[in-house]
């Protein structure tokens, strides 16, 4: 008999737990700042793929999370698609979107892919705000469905939601850590020129990376429209979704599949606490400041950190 | 033993007696707990930081004569540094962890729609600060706008201009419509298109410009370059300054220009344009002209004025200030008189009651809306360079529309 990996034990763990949560728990308020925490786990486990695993660097992170929005947008506009089929279509259009930033890594390295994702961005914004069908620069609105299936409202249906999507990146990100393709991956961040001279097929590995990390960027971002009602290009497109994508796995340490997810948990959480407790600016300058500290002093991250000290007990 | 016994019963219905007293004194005692979200950084945060100052004003007016159904009203609300995704969190920390009593709304359109959902699940009260249209998605009946700008709020918002142009003679026949690629601008340009066609006018240049446009001078010329009779332009506070530059240095020569420019309302913009402004027509809420004189105005600006001083915000509040007060004022209003939080009962008394508030008298809608717009057209005059005193009084900012509040004629054109 095949011994269950602990990983999955815990993830039916944490999604039992959500469930149960769901029908213990009475106050929206929890499901509100946890669906945003795990949004943010999501964003950091996709941009992770690329930036961690592969290290080519993403700046245009809320590029890809707004294509999902707008992509659900304009779908329910049209054909009036249930959420899960929103959802797939968002990661179908935005690995699309991926797979071409992907081509651009064939020409692009460093620095000069950072400012390519950035630009791409920009662009995507202007398409959007010139697009009058999902509102353009007016915006658009999305009235909340009354059926949530068997949960007490819609926010407790969308947070229970956002827990599965999590646990399910996690999961593609754990896989890809660990496999043949995890390890080209490697290669390509440490060397792209030595991984090509010993056959590490560097291109479709990135192909493959770049996908993956839009398509759950894009499935990140294709609920938020149902969560907040009224999407417009500033606030879609907005840097601090960018921001969080990048800061939370740089905490976290991005070697690892646990890096991002430990970074998203830690920083997510300590937003919303100091976002009703201190200040919602605070949270900006937080996250500055943990990631100043984080690359000056722990390049690797929390995980880094943590290995480092029992390399050193085992030493 | 009968007198122990009867002295032991008054004893325990004097305590008792007592202890009903304290639970009802502890009762009366609980504030009235008033929530909502605002920005007070990023984007918004002036104007949010002016609002906030009005709403104290109002706690402390309210507290100072006993507070509301003899209870206190206390203020909680939370930055949503202008970021839509923060609001419907703090919404629900605001109802489900701080069990406020009663809601209003952040002040702007996109901080105000994310907290519809969560409003309407709970069928709370609605009051709301300066939103365009929200209620035109939603249609909820205990949505409660204290912008003028009536019950079709997109078109209403211009008909003044509009209605102002056609009384000229001659009469203007082209029209040159601009809009900054946002939210309100691009809504007033369609009310605008609107209007223009009703009044029979040609649109002459009609386009959009992206709002982080740092040269307005190409704008100006290829509007002048359609030669047209008026322009319109809906802008927000920077574009606004970039186009009545940009206007002056051009030589822009039509007979009237203005109409949506948001940012000409603040005193500090309207300090650093200075004599740029003459003559230019532009829409407002409230000035300080003779005609708009309403019961309490002074009162609370003053004390605006006093609480502002060092915060970075207005100096004057003419703009926004009032309206944050006096969505307050309808709300304790209809507490006092309905002598309840139930929000069944407010709703109704809203919609029936006309409120006298220090904007003057608010009657909404249907649509919760203003029943009868009161968006103002107002034609700069006289003003002066670098000289902030100056806006602080009458004559500077002259009402032209609508008639019941005219405090003068129109200068006409603008520019020949």
């Amino acid at each position: 008999m095949s011994k269950i990996s602990p990983f999955w034990v815990s993830a039916a763990v944490v999604l039992a737990a959500g469930l149960a949560f769901t029908e213990i728990v009475e106050n929206q308020y929890y499901f509100t700042a946890i669906y945003l925490i795990l949004q943010g786990l999501i964003m950091a486990v996709a941009w992770n793929i690329l930036g961690g695993f592969t290290g080519y660097v993403n700046f245009g992170s809320a590029a890809f999370f707004a294509v999902g929005a707008y992509t659900a947008i304009a779908l329910d506009k049209a054909l009036g698609l249930p959420l899960p089929l929103l959802i797939v279509a968002a990661a179908a259009i935005c690995g699309l979107i991926g797979l071409g930033v992907g081509y651009l890594t064939l020409r692009l390295k460093g620095v000069y892919f950072a400012i390519a994702t950035l630009a791409m961005a920009i662009v995507l914004e202007t398409f959007i705000t010139n697009w009058s069908y999902v509102g353009g620069a007016r915006g658009a609105y999305i009235l909340t469905p009354d059926k949530h299936l068997w949960f007490d409202s819609y926010s407790e249906m969308l947070f229970m939601l956002m827990l599965v999507l999590a646990v399910v990146s996690v999961a593609i990100s754990r896989k890809l850590n660990f496999s043949r393709l995890g390890r080209g991956l490697a290669a390509i961040r440490d060397d792209e020129v030595a991984a090509e001279c010993a056959g590490v097929p560097t291109l479709r590995l990135k192909l493959v990376s770049t996908t993956i990390m839009g398509a759950m960027m894009g499935v990140a971002g294709a609920p938020y429209p149902f969560f907040v009602t009224y999407v417009d290009p500033l606030s879609a497109f907005n840097l601090f979704v960018a921001v969080n994508a990048i800061a939370m796995p740089m905490i976290g340490g991005t070697a690892h599949w646990i890096g991002p997810v430990i970074g998203a948990l830690l920083v997510g959480s300590m937003q919303e606490i100091v976002k009703v407790n201190i200040s919602s600016e605070l949270n900006i300058l937080i996250v500055g400041v943990m990631l100043v500290l984080f690359i000056s002093l722990a390049p690797q991250g929390i995980v880094g950190l943590v290995q480092k000290h029992f390399l050193k007990r085992k030493a | 033993m009968v007198s122990t016994a009867r002295t032991w019963f008054v004893r325990t219905l004097c305590a008792a007696a007592l202890a009903a007293g304290m639970v009802g004194i502890a009762a009366a005692q609980q504030p009235i707990k008033i929530g909502f979200s605002m920005a007070l950084t990023g984007g918004l945060a002036g104007a949010g930081k002016g609002a906030l100052i009005a709403m104290e004003i109002w706690r402390d007016d309210v507290n100072k004569k006993g507070g509301l159904l003899g209870r206190p009203v206390q203020l909680v609300y939370y930055d949503d540094a202008t970021q839509p995704a923060n609001v419907p969190g703090i919404y629900t920390k605001l109802l489900e962890v701080d069990k406020v009593d009663l809601v209003v709304s952040a002040y702007g359109t996109n901080l105000i729609a994310p907290a519809m959902p969560i409003i309407m699940r709970k069928k709370l009260v609605f009051p709301s600060l300066f939103g365009l249209g929200v209620n035109e998605e939603f249609n909820y009946d205990r949505y409660f706008q204290i912008m003028p700008s009536g019950p079709d709020p997109k078109v209403d918002w211009t008909r003044g201009f509009f209605a102002l142009a056609m009384e000229q003679n001659p009469k203007p026949r082209t029209v040159a419509i601009v809009a900054a690629d946002a939210e309100f601008a691009l809504n007033a340009a369609a009310g605008a298109r609107k209007n223009a066609q009703n009044a029979g006018l040609k649109i002459v240049y009609d386009k959009t410009y992206p709002p982080a446009t740092t040269d307005y001078t190409p704008i100006v010329r290829a509007i002048q370059a359609t030669n047209p009779d008026i322009v319109f332009v809906g802008s927000y506070p920077p574009d606004s300054v970039g186009m009545v530059k940009a206007a002056n240095e051009v030589g822009l020569k039509t007979k009237l220009f203005g109409g949506g420019m948001v940012g000409l309302q603040f005193a500090a913009i309207q300090k650093n344009l200075g004599p740029m402004l003459n003559g230019i027509v532009n829409y407002d809420f409230w000035v300080p002209e003779p005609t708009l004189k309403f019961s309490g105005v002074e009162e609370f600006l003053a004390k605006y004025r006093e609480a502002a001083k060092g915060k970075g915000v207005d100096p004057y509040g003419h703009y926004l200030p009032p309206y944050a007060y006096a969505y307050l004022q309808v709300l304790g209003q209809a507490v006092e008189a309905t002598k309840s939080l139930d929000h069944g009962k407010l709703a109704e008394h809203m919609h029936k009651t006309e409120y006298d508030t220090v904007v003057g008298k608010v009657k909404f809608g249907k649509n919760g809306e203003w029943a009868r717009s009161r968006v103002l057209q107002v034609q700069f005059r006289d003003v002066q360079p670098d000289n902030l005193e100056q806006f602080a009084g009458p004559g500077k900012r002259i009402v032209l529309y609508p008639k019941e509040w005219k405090s003068g004629d129109i200068v006409y054109p603008y520019k020949q």
